[in-house]
């Protein structure tokens, strides 16, 4: 073999799971390769769009019939936009079959969805880790908490989040960079409703990874700036994302080779040790063949593309591919229902508004069935919201047309404030994605099949999810106070998590508790494949922490020459 | 997942009135409808288009409908964004508005004066209202709802509205959550 194809570590995937693995093993010293199947974009150069005001869109920024067209799938949500178009997966090069509905909108480029996620960041609790086990559910963690805590601050002083400390059990503060500003309408409600719910509810500022001070260690990044584009990609470097933050530090160590247009289509298995010997790749743009070769895979393709390489991979020895052996690989698919909710009108703030346009909301931690509370369903949610004065958009029905119509809607209008919830989903064995072989991608290669659905207890709690923001609202003096609960599939969350997941037991996991496959140690799964639940909170901080954590534990190994 | 949509998700739920302010679209709405048959719009149109927007906002203090070029901005919207039913309803709707005027007035909407094209789109502003509250959703929209939303649209997503009629902050470089608001301050917009 040759030289320049043989490295320590092959890391697959470039998003925020990848990105962190591959600065966490360069640090400690490992030659990495970091394969990544889309193109590349190059920090600040690749986002021509960050400055872009919205009249250079000849559509605004909206959906045209041919995007709608061309987009099957992504046209199911807001991602279809004329905005950041390029940073959406194309659904016509890589098709996937639906036994149910399941909204699956991917980033394949260089820094994965980490340039246009929500950028929401929460520690799991206890709580989170310890539900599992004590309802009966699934299957335990094998770690929890205190295993985690440390690696948490450890990727938060270096990813920069944003928030409030409240010393909440069931939501841990993170080692805050200062918080943004509620507004004064949130600042209002978040004061009457703690007092209402003898602070047993509290309406805090929306964590994000947005830097607000200095990070001495990254002083390529600019603190926000409040222009509310992160989704175009931020040459401020303002926001967490592989490029502004994980990929510079990997790249200054002098360890990291970054080769896109990299599909990795299986982990090359070898029999007699029973490890990896490195993968085999697609050349996404010529459809050659390539091998690299190493001494550990730490595979971050996102969770269920993390699945699709696992079942493509010795599937001489498994039918089912790497890591099937417990039954457990691709199935009890997660995500998070959200879309239920309500909102209202503000009166008597008519003389305040806001300067700036802030990239968080307002978050409402979970409430229910804590402190020994029953519902009629387990787990629980929490809400992502705002509160804003109404643009130019709004209805003023007591205008009609001409100059005073222009000159109203020059103005702000009242005030609104709305949220959503997102709940927990619990994992279900039969929500499950196959590999389906009568269908190929561009490359040739078979499609995932997804069935996947939301069941009872999903639906008892979105009950509460609604009727609970509405009371709060009505609480807090909110007027004409209106509930909904919108069209919701699995997948719109885009927070996919659970078909790899870790456990303590081979026989019903696919992970161990150090996030390696049972069947093949030196391949470690650290994206959202691994979850074995789903908390109500966003995921991607815990996929930071736990893939920090990974890394540290496989050099460790390495050196003891235990992998 | 970005939230960006959030509160537009969020009002487009509790009944269309979208937070914050963002642009709302006849078209574009229903990801199943039938991709448009293609229309073609001449520069008498957009001349057309242009009066009708200039009359929904004149030029005042702040600039007007023709400045930010919104009748153009209608024709590559229909063309490229509406469903062959929004498509077919805007294009009828150009020719019901003219002959609205000629029955009105006795002459074409150009010929008219800009207080007569005023009354007339008054009228028909007034004829929208009572027909949207009424309307099934599988309805077409009544055609005076195109083009009011496309001008409110056009105009405020243009450089000229932007920079001319609201307070146009690309980078703030801060957030302020508490500022004093009296009556007559514009509208806070940014690069979105």
């Amino acid at each position: 073999m040759a030289d320049n194809n043989t490295f320590d570590a092959i890391v697959v995937g470039s998003g925020i799971s990848g990105g962190w693995a591959a600065k966490e093993l360069t640090e400690r010293g490992l030659k990495v390769i970091m394969l990544e199947r889309g193109h590349n974009i190059e920090h600040g150069k690749g986002y021509e769009q960050s400055n872009k005001p919205v009249w250079e869109y000849p559509h605004r920024g909206g959906r045209t019939q041919e995007m709608i067209a061309d987009y099957p799938f992504l046209k199911r949500d807001y991602p279809l936009n004329e905005r950041n178009l390029h940073y959406w997966a194309s659904d016509k090069d890589n098709p996937y079959t639906e036994t149910k509905r399941f909204d699956w909108f991917r980033g394949y480029h260089v820094g994965g969805r980490s340039l246009m996620w929500g950028r929401q960041s929460y520690r799991w609790s206890e709580i989170d880790f310890k539900a599992n086990e004590k309802e009966g559910i699934a299957i335990p963690w094998p770690i929890g908490y205190k295993d985690l805590e440390d690696w948490y601050t450890h990727v938060e002083k270096f990813a920069g989040i944003q928030g409030s400390y409240e010393n909440l059990p069931q939501l841990p503060d993170s080692h805050f960079l200062p918080a943004m500003e509620l507004n004064v309408v949130e600042k209002d409600v978040a004061a009457r409703i703690k007092k209402h719910y003898n602070n047993k509810r509290t309406l805090i500022i929306g964590r994000t990874a947005h830097i607000t001070g200095p990070l001495g260690h990254s002083p390529q990044r600019t603190n926000c700036q409040y222009r509310d584009m992160c989704w175009n990609g931020c040459e401020f470097g303002a926001y967490f994302s592989t490029q502004s933050s994980t990929l510079p530090a990997a790249m200054a160590t002098g360890k990291l080779t970054l080769r896109p247009f990299s599909i990795v289509t299986e982990i090359i298995y070898d029999k007699d040790t029973k490890t990896a010997k490195g993968v085999r790749v697609i050349d996404a743009e010529t459809k050659q063949t390539y091998e690299y070769f190493s001494k550990i895979v730490f595979l971050c393709a996102s969770a269920l593309n993390s699945a699709w390489v696992l079942m493509n991979s010795a599937t001489d020895i498994w039918p089912d591919g790497l890591g099937s052996s417990s039954g457990e690989l691709g199935h009890n698919v997660i995500d998070h229902h959200f879309r239920v909710g309500a909102s209202g009108e503000v009166e008597g703030y008519d003389n305040k508004y806001y300067f700036g346009h802030r990239p968080t909301g307002f978050y409402i931690p979970r409430f229910r069935n804590l402190d020994g509370e029953k519902r009629d369903y387990l787990r629980g949610f929490g809400y992502q919201g705002g509160a804003s004065r109404n643009g130019w958009g709004r209805e003023v029905a007591e205008l009609s047309i001409g100059a005073d119509l222009k000159d109203a809607l020059s103005e702000p209008g009242g005030w609104r404030i709305g949220s959503t919830a997102f709940g927990e989903t619990l994992p279900y064995h039969d929500n499950k994605i196959t590999l389906d072989k009568n269908v190929k991608d561009k490359w040739g290669l078979p499609v995932l099949n997804f069935d996947v659905e939301f069941k009872e207890n999903e639906k008892k709690m979105r009950v509460d999810m609604k009727a609970d923001m509405k009371e709060m609202l009505e609480i807090a003096g909110v007027k004409n106070v209106r509930e909904y609960d919108a069209d919701n599939a699995p997948g719109m969350g885009i927070h996919e998590m659970g078909v790899a997941r870790m456990g303590r037991d081979p026989k019903s996991s696919v992970l161990n508790g150090n996030n390696q496959v049972w069947d093949c140690k030196n391949v470690f799964v650290t994206d959202g494949a691994c979850m074995t639940s789903a908390s109500c909170v966003n995921p991607s901080l815990t996929y930071m922490a736990l893939t920090a954590r990974a890394a540290a534990f496989a050099v460790n190994e390495l050196k003891k020459l235990n992998v | 997942m970005n939230r960006r949509d959030l509160l537009k998700m969020v009002a487009a739920a509790t009944g269309g009135v979208v937070i914050g302010g963002e642009f709302f679209l006849a078209g574009c709405t229903n990801p199943e409808a039938k991709i448009g048959i293609g229309v073609d719009f001449t520069e008498s149109d957009i001349a057309f288009l242009d009066e009708v927007a200039e009359t929904i906002f004149p030029k005042t203090a702040t600039p007007g409908a023709k400045d930010a070029k919104v009748g153009q901005f209608m024709t590559v919207m229909v063309k490229d964004c509406y469903d062959e039913k929004d498509q077919k309803a805007f294009r009828a709707g150009m020719t019901s508005l003219d002959e609205a005027c000629k029955a009105k007035h006795g002459h074409s909407f150009m010929k008219a004066s800009p207080e007569h094209r005023k009354e007339l789109l008054v009228a028909l502003d007034k004829e929208r209202g009572e027909y949207q509250k009424t309307k099934k959703s599988e309805d077409p929209n009544h055609y005076f709802q195109y083009f009011k939303q496309l001008t409110i649209m056009g105009f405020f997503t243009s450089k000229e509205g932007r920079e001319g009629a609201t307070n146009y902050k690309p980078v703030p470089g801060k957030y302020d959550g508490d500022v004093d608001y009296k009556k007559g301050d514009k509208v806070l917009t940014g690069l979105n």
